[in-house]
């Protein structure tokens, strides 16, 4: 099985996860009462310790939201916030950054964001995915990233990153959305779209 | 700087072996210190189970590897330490069974057993992401998790450099 995707291939995945993000960021849009803007995402294969360069700073503290998608395809859902980011979200959504109930709150709108995303994922390829619950942590960047990667893509040297941002008007604050597909899910996902091997 | 599932070995005066952020993933630090030699795996899975390349990515290949770098260096055998730094659990991935991060830990633990090299320290396990440094000439490691200060892991009593 070919680990390179063509120029085509990764045109589809982008394009499947600027749909997707935009369906996420129209949960989150509804959920703030604020528009949500998001970038064109970008769509890359990696290797891993390049993918781990590519996301952003090793050391940088960062809070991971990780929802994990079973079912017809494998995938791990990963939204990351700065530091600031988070406690802006918190903020807006009138919880206290340093209470117990921010990596509470935090985990919900992984939850409502990333479902959306996966849901609408779903509704384009016919796939089944189930979504889990979702789990946070605040912690260096790297080491997010790389447990994601560890769980998700083990047996492949390179992970495909589908990477997204969403910024919120009006406010210093953005997002950073990922996923992260199983190998064997990559293929599925292109099968799905008609560009499969 | 050794990234996910690289290594790096030096015997060079002034030289620092770095992880950053290990999570599940562990950092296998080799050292002889009176060689002054040192080694640094980046270990990302327990097993290579049959797959090659990447020595440094799986427990099991990567304790014989660094092992080989470091004595290739000078290093004597029976005076090579082992440091282990990582093997967090930063979450619980559904369908059941230990964790990445333990699971690792163990398969380090387990291939360093049988090559008969000590564990001389260690800062496994917990749910923190940690960042390794490892100073060459001195034979110092330290550690450093999120947002907190880097302690000195070894060697155990601290030595003038």
């Amino acid at each position: 099985m070919s680990t390179q995707f063509t120029e085509l291939q990764l045109d589809a995945l982008r394009e499947l996860a600027n749909i997707g993000s935009g369906t996420a960021s129209t949960a989150l849009s509804s959920m703030l009462g604020r528009s949500v803007d998001i970038s064109v995402p970008t769509a890359e294969a990696l290797p891993f310790a390049d993918a781990v360069d590519a996301i952003g700073p090793a050391e940088r503290v960062v809070t991971g939201v990780v929802i994990g998608v079973h079912g017809d395809m494998a995938a791990t859902v990963l939204l990351l916030l700065g530091e600031s980011d988070a406690a802006t979200l918190c903020g807006l959504l009138g919880v206290d950054p340093a209470d117990e109930l921010a990596a509470s709150a935090l985990g919900e709108i992984g939850n409502i964001v990333g479902a959306s995303y996966v849901n609408a994922l779903s509704a384009m390829t016919g796939l089944t995915l189930e979504p889990e619950p979702p789990q946070s942590a605040t912690d260096m960047l790297a080491a997010i990233v790389a447990t994601v990667l560890a769980g998700r893509a083990a047996a492949d040297d390179i992970a495909l990153v589908l990477d997204s941002d969403l910024r919120v008007e009006g406010e210093d604050c953005s997002m950073s959305f990922l996923l992260v597909p199983s190998h064997g899910g990559v293929q599925e996902l292109l099968t799905r779209l008609g560009l499969g091997d | 700087m050794v990234r996910m599932g690289e290594h790096a070995f030096s015997g060079r005066a002034g030289d620092v072996l770095v992880s950053l952020g290990l999570g599940s993933c562990i950092g296998l630090a080799l050292l002889d210190r009176r060689a002054s030699v040192a080694g640094l795996a980046h270990v990302v899975l327990p097993a290579a189970e049959g797959r090659e390349g990447a020595p440094a990515k799986f427990a099991d290949t990567a304790v014989p590897a660094l092992l080989d770098a470091v004595v290739g260096l000078g290093a004597r055998r029976s005076r090579v330490d082992a440091v282990l730094v990582g093997g967090a659990s930063m979450f619980s991935f559904g369908g059941g069974g230990l964790d990445v991060g333990q699971r690792n830990d163990a398969a380090v633990r387990e291939e360093l057993a049988r090559l008969r090299i000590p564990i001389a320290a260690a800062e496994t396990g917990g749910s923190t992401g940690r960042t390794v440094r490892v100073d060459v000439e001195h034979g110092i490691v330290t550690s450093r998790a999120a947002g907190d200060v880097e302690v000195a892991l070894y060697p155990k009593t601290p030595v003038a450099a």
